[in-house]
């Protein structure tokens, strides 16, 4: 190869490789190709602590992602919620850091039967708190006394008129809390709701979340990890109901691949160029 | 809020031109990165933004009504007018003569936040991590044996490349350099979910793009 | 005498607000459990009011903008100073009334939610082009890196058990155990850097964030 074809490689214009991106993240949507997923040990271990959930055990969701975020953290979210009313346990929702809290709730309702059907009902299986903007001391304020920052649901029903509220003031009356977040969600509620408290912490992060939240599961600070839209894929097979998260994949493979081969091509290149120089 | 129900191509015609406009406005901005900076760039760039900052604020107006200032209209904690005048204190730092004023707000903000923060990040953060790396494991297996001992010296490592801010020579040599690979190889892998993480939300862009103009069912 | 309340009062205020937070993590003494509560309640009302600040640094700059007729921008922020005390207003009738504006969640769901996403997935292309125009085994360290990348994003991706079924065997150790010594050693040390930092601000030595003039 001669540098100058080498040169016109590695300096590529980047209109022409984000072209290049879109395209192969499109196509698969078009021609799905369908590959196989495989179950990561995380994903397991989050699988197994909701299925181990019985009728009427509290379940905490912090939905702490933006709709800017719903590729990543929805898919894993209503796999969770899935299991959670399956196994009949009761749910409380709030969020925190983003305002997009109600409209990702009722995304999630919205892929769930038993929400529409009523067979799952809000005040008795499950209460929506809404948003509040602040994160690491309201999540502490909220592990020892949930009235004093949640004074009413988002519908006005104070909470302690609310019956699944009756016996429930905080970090020691939760089973389970599921953390959903891009970033430092899940670090509070080890901090304050499992460290002084012994509450099991499921973290459906992004994929970077894989990442830090690893070192948690090692120190057994955390039950279980879905990392991003690969961790909701897995979650949706281990459920046995593919959804979003299932579709993406594809899209995810190719895209990927992409940057593997661009990586090695312009390496390869430059190393080319170097040995020539 | 109205349901929209995303999961069909809305059939009512504020619905259809809902999903146009932020198909154009997604085109708009995307324009920046694979064409060059337009003015259509820009007006969906100054829309986006009066669109957040509308939006932050209602939606934190709302947040103070439901959680504060139902107490002080009740008459049960009338003490709350304290953190809300502090609240108002903070516009202060508008105006460089009255800056000082801000300070005290600010000064519980920071002190809570620290204080929190320094006592909670005790255990989880380092007493649980040097727990876990000092931790043998429990069954003979090699693969957990090597495990350990590679989470083990490589924490050590790396830890002492990060501590140790005196220059690394002599004694101090091998292991910081050492400790050096292993960042790069937990850099590594944050990198690849890195690209995991913003592939997926771009997949998710050129999957509503395909939606809208119908290629693919919504 | 100004100096004293203009900063050793608020050094000396921000030690206190600090020490009885770390008192309450420490010590489960019952009468300071009600005073912290009351903290952290103060905290998220002045957080909530505060807000406004960055609306009024952002009709601050657009105004700017307009004042000076910047060519191109001008009339964009025009349309800002417009549309965003607008919206705000819709949204405010909303609180008042307790129903929703269809125009306000027309705009919520069309232009917030796509433009969010869209905003937010554009790093997407950047990081590609990155990976591809900066990304270069000039040393053993970047070789490294850029290795540990490789497996991982084949791991991440279904083709990569395709292409080699050792990928995931590798990335999925990677993942588990071969990353955890440096996620570890970034745990540890922020978290010593921020009990350091933390000592220094209680004793007065950090000011950056209370504005300037502190010095």
């Amino acid at each position: 190869m001669s540098s100058g074809i080498l040169g016109k490689i590695t300096n590529i214009d980047r209109r022409i490789l984000y072209w290049i991106l879109f395209v192969v993240l499109a196509v698969p949507f078009i021609s799905p190709i369908g590959l196989p997923v495989f179950v990561t040990p995380t994903s397991q271990a989050m699988y197994n602590s909701l299925n181990s959930l019985k009728k009427g055990d509290v379940v905490v969701l912090g939905i702490n992602f933006g709709v800017s975020a719903w590729s990543e953290c929805l898919p894993g979210s209503i796999a969770c919620v899935k299991m959670v009313v399956r196994k009949e346990a009761k749910l409380i929702v709030f969020g925190m850091g983003t305002t997009d809290v109600a409209i990702t709730w009722n995304e999630i309702m919205s892929k769930i039967p038993a929400f529409g059907a009523g067979t799952y009902k809000e005040g008795d299986d499950y209460a929506f708190f809404g948003f509040l903007p602040i994160q690491e001391t309201t999540i502490n304020l909220m592990a020892t006394n949930f009235r004093q920052v949640f004074t009413k649901d988002t519908k006005g029903h104070l909470t302690d008129d609310i019956p699944m509220m009756k016996n429930f003031n905080g970090a020691k009356d939760c089973k389970l809390v599921l953390s959903s977040d891009t970033g430092d969600v899940g670090d509070y509620f080890i901090r304050y709701w499992q460290v002084p408290f012994k509450v099991a912490v499921g973290w459906i992060g992004i994929a970077m979340n894989a990442s830090t939240g690893m070192t948690y599961i090692r120190s057994g600070n955390l039950v279980g990890l879905l990392s991003g839209v690969r961790g909701g894929a897995e979650m949706e097979k281990l459920i046995g109901e593919p959804g979003s998260a299932t579709t993406n994949m594809d899209s995810i493979s190719t895209s990927h691949l992409l940057v593997v081969i661009a990586v090695i091509i312009a390496n390869v290149a430059y190393l080319a160029t170097r040995r020539k120089a | 809020m109205i349901p929209i129900d995303v999961a069909a191509y809305p059939t009512e015609i504020t619905g259809i031109i809902g999903i146009w406009v932020g198909l154009a406005i997604m085109l708009m901005i995307y324009s920046y990165p694979m064409y060059k900076e337009t003015i259509a760039f820009r007006l969906a760039e100054h829309t986006f933004v009066a669109t957040v900052m509308a939006i932050t604020i209602v939606v934190n107006i709302d947040s103070l009504l439901r959680t504060s200032l139902v107490h002080l209209f009740t008459g049960e904690q009338l003490y709350l007018i304290i953190p809300i005048i502090l609240g108002f204190a903070m516009y202060a730092l508008i105006f460089p003569d009255y800056r000082w004023i801000s300070r005290y707000p600010i000064a519980i903000l920071v002190g809570s936040s620290l204080g929190l923060g320094m006592a909670a990040s005790m255990v989880p953060s380092i007493v649980s991590q040097v727990i876990s790396t000092a931790t043998a494991p429990t069954t003979g297996a090699a693969i957990d044996w090597f495990n350990f001992a590679f989470i083990a010296i490589g924490t050590l490592c790396a830890v002492s490349y990060f501590l140790l801010t005196y220059e690394h020579k002599g004694i101090v040599k091998g292991p910081t350099q050492l400790g050096r690979y292993f960042i790069m190889i937990g850099l590594g892998a944050y990198f690849g979910n890195t690209v995991l993480f913003r592939f997926a939300m771009l997949s998710g862009r050129a999957l509503f793009f395909l939606q809208v103009l119908k290629i693919v069912p919504m | 005498m100004s100096q004293i309340y203009r900063k050793q009062l608020v050094f000396v205020l921000t030690a206190i607000v600090a020490i009885i937070m770390v008192m309450s993590y420490f010590f489960t003494y019952e009468g300071i459990t009600p005073i912290t509560n009351q903290i952290q309640t103060w905290a998220l009302i002045i957080q909530l009011i505060a807000i406004g600040i960055g609306a009024i640094s952002l009709i601050r700059v657009h105004y700017r903008t307009i004042q000076r007729r910047v060519p191109g921008r001008w009339f964009l922020s025009a349309w800002l100073l417009i549309f965003f005390p607008l919206l705000t207003l819709i949204g405010l009738v909303n609180l008042a009334t307790g129903t929703m504006n269809p125009f306000y969640d027309w705009v919520f769901t069309n232009v917030y939610v796509q433009g969010g996403q869209t905003m937010y997935a554009i790093t997407g292309f950047y990081i590609f082009s990155a990976a591809y125009r900066a990304f270069r085994a000039r040393t053993w360290d970047a070789a490294l890196l850029l290795i540990a990348g490789c497996i991982v994003m084949l791991t991440n991706a279904p083709i990569g058990e395709v292409i080699w079924s050792g990928f995931p065997v590798i990335g999925t150790w990677l993942l588990n155990y071969g990353q955890v010594p440096a996620m570890r050693t970034f745990l540890i040390t922020a978290a010593l850097g921020l009990i350091a930092f933390g000592f220094r601000a209680l004793l007065g030595k950090e000011m950056g964030f209370y504005g300037g003039g502190m010095e």
